[in-house]
């Protein structure tokens, strides 16, 4: 009787070995090479910043008041005008994915079951060539020279001399070009599991087309609506390289602003504050999406 | 299923979508050729200079050292990470511990590349103002793309396993396989192709970065996407600019497809092979 619950506790210490042995190099680090850095990184906001940008003490909650708009100058609203147009450019990427994203699954969910992987991948393809490579190369699309932005001129939607390249209609479409394949990959792996015998039977019961769609094709796939929802906005709202290279001086987002408190004008402590307000944007998006679907009732996502 | 009419309507909207995908990436092709300075026509021109381009084979040959170097390292940390979680995790623990693991391998998945790509230069600074070690450079690029392919690799390989009948793990105790024995002559051996599947992955993802190689490179470690990034900063988009991005463009769509259609090809083969034993 007393040895038993002593070679259970030696079995369960074995276990937690053999985790610790296995799981424990590379947890160890994650945790070194990234919880510890960015802890680091949201701590600086707290600091000042001396005259190189570095944080020096006293503790100070300055930066956030930079980030809000208030300096020597008195209050600019620079700041929260870059915060809103990301939010705009985010969401505006994120619909057009949405929209070209529904016809896209359903054109591959009608075509032969043979087909449909290459159809797939050939939507995924153009997103494993390098960032910068497949955004300069809208560049050549609507840059000032191309021939959609003589288009843009003849209809008088862009200035003489200035392309649609950089601004903020580039930015959107290649915020959208880059992240499109986030929504198609959930969205289709819902689609998949689209239980058809509803949307006959919406069919028998003379549903129009638009109904049909509203009430037995979208509440299914909207899991996956969801899901892509959010692998697109949220990098698309802190993206770096597509506002640099498409933006340009008149379409500046919250990525840009944070890279050039570390590498330009360096100031650690209010770039660091400017990153604290990002996530905490993120977060909350975050935290709405999960409590939306679970009022939907959907999304079982596989979890370690 | 679907209504011929919608059919149709989804054809009409889907093949422009298509084309426009690879519209852009055509373009940087077509420049590629652009004609020589003081003469017409399409020519091989930048080509050739980026052949003679000693700061161009020096980028590329870190490139494949930072994909090949973080991917190898990731991918026995990852695969250790996602067997150690799938076997030996106490299913019925409650609480914070618990889920920590969960919690650390999200978080790069998670984390904005921008946040990542900051953080990592913050820490190899303080790093190596205080011991002089971790300057900015490869090192610190191949540390941080090993950073983000690990909870990839684990992702993958977990899943595999976790789809394994756990008998056969029973089974190869019954057959007095140790953990050591067990591990190399079992789950290698099963969990191969997600290995390999999370080992180009890790490529893959590596490839694709710019964010995080750009804020973690040192002056002396400029890799392909740095260079490209920096020319274009410097004096706009050069033919030579799009003969280096076609090259890459064609590459990885090269290879995509070729590792497409082997497994399609193994994956038929299987499924032959198989009826042809019922038969």
């Amino acid at each position: 009787m007393s040895t038993m619950p002593s070679e259970v506790a030696i079995e369960a210490g074995r276990q937690r070995l053999r985790l610790w042995v296995t799981a424990g190099p590379g947890l160890v680090w994650i945790m070194l090479f990234l919880l510890i850095p960015s802890a680091i990184l949201l701590g600086i906001a707290f600091f000042s910043a001396d005259d190189y940008g570095n944080p020096v003490l006293p503790l100070s909650l300055s930066p956030f008041q930079q980030v809000a708009g208030y300096s020597l100058l008195g209050w600019d609203s620079g700041n929260i005008a870059i915060f809103l147009r990301s939010l705009a450019q985010a969401g505006t990427a994120t619909l057009v994915s949405a929209a070209l994203s529904y016809p896209l699954v359903f054109f591959i969910m009608s075509r032969p079951e043979s087909l449909r992987p290459l159809l797939l991948l050939f939507i995924i393809l153009p997103s494993w060539t390098n960032q910068v490579v497949r955004t300069y190369a809208w560049l050549e699309l609507l840059g000032p020279n191309a021939p959609v932005s003589w288009l843009a001129h003849a209809l008088h939607l862009v200035p003489p001399d200035l392309g649609l390249a950089p601004g903020s209609f580039a930015v959107t479409t290649g915020l959208a070009y880059n992240y499109l394949p986030y929504m198609i990959v959930p969205l289709y792996a819902s689609a998949e599991k689209l239980d058809w015998t509803l949307v006959e039977a919406g069919r028998d019961l003379y549903a129009s087309g638009a109904r049909l769609f509203w009430s037995t094709v979208f509440p299914q796939t909207l899991p996956g609506l969801l899901s892509g929802v959010i692998f697109v906005a949220i990098p698309a709202f802190g993206d770096y390289v597509v506002p640099q290279l498409l933006g340009g001086d008149r379409a500046l987002m919250i990525g840009s602003l944070i890279a050039n408190q570390f590498t330009e004008t360096p100031d650690w402590p209010y770039g660091a504050a400017l990153t604290i307000i990002m996530l905490v944007f993120t977060g909350l998006g975050l935290v709405a999406f999960r409590i939306l679907t679970r009022k939907l009732g959907g999304a079982e996502e596989a979890t370690i | 299923m679907i209504p011929r009419g919608v059919r149709y309507a989804l054809s009409g909207i889907s093949w422009p979508v298509y084309v426009l995908l690879y519209t852009p990436l055509a373009l940087v092709a077509y420049y590629s050729f652009s004609p020589a300075p003081n003469s017409t026509g399409h020519s091989l021109h930048a080509y050739n200079i980026l052949l003679h381009d000693g700061a161009v084979a020096a980028a590329l040959r870190r490139s494949l050292i930072l994909a090949f170097g973080s991917a190898i390292t990731s991918t026995a940390l990852g695969t250790l990470l996602g067997y150690g979680l799938c076997r030996f995790r106490n299913a019925n623990a409650k609480g914070f511990l618990a889920h920590l693991p969960s919690l650390i391998i999200y978080t790069p998945i998670i984390m904005p590349s921008l946040v990542f790509g900051i953080s990592e230069l913050i820490f190899f600074n303080f790093v190596h103002n205080a011991t002089g070690l971790l300057g900015a450079g490869l090192v610190t690029m191949v540390i941080a793309h090993i950073t983000f392919q690990v909870p990839y690799v684990a992702l993958t390989v977990f899943a595999r396993l976790s789809g394994l009948d756990p008998y056969l793990f029973e089974a190869s105790y019954d057959l007095y396989a140790n953990g050591v024995k067990s591990f190399f002559y079992l789950i290698v051996p099963v969990v191969q192709p997600a290995i390999i599947g999370g080992f180009l992955l890790g490529i893959t993802l590596s490839i694709d970065d710019f964010t995080i190689s750009f804020f973690t490179s040192g002056p002396g470690s400029v890799t392909l996407p740095i260079y490209i990034y920096g020319a274009i900063a410097r004096k706009g988009i050069s033919p030579e600019i799009n003969a280096l991005g076609t090259l890459m463009i064609g590459t990885i769509i090269s290879l995509a497809l070729i590792q497409f259609f082997i497994t399609r090809h193994r994956e038929r083969a299987g499924q032959l092979s198989a009826r042809g034993k019922i038969a």
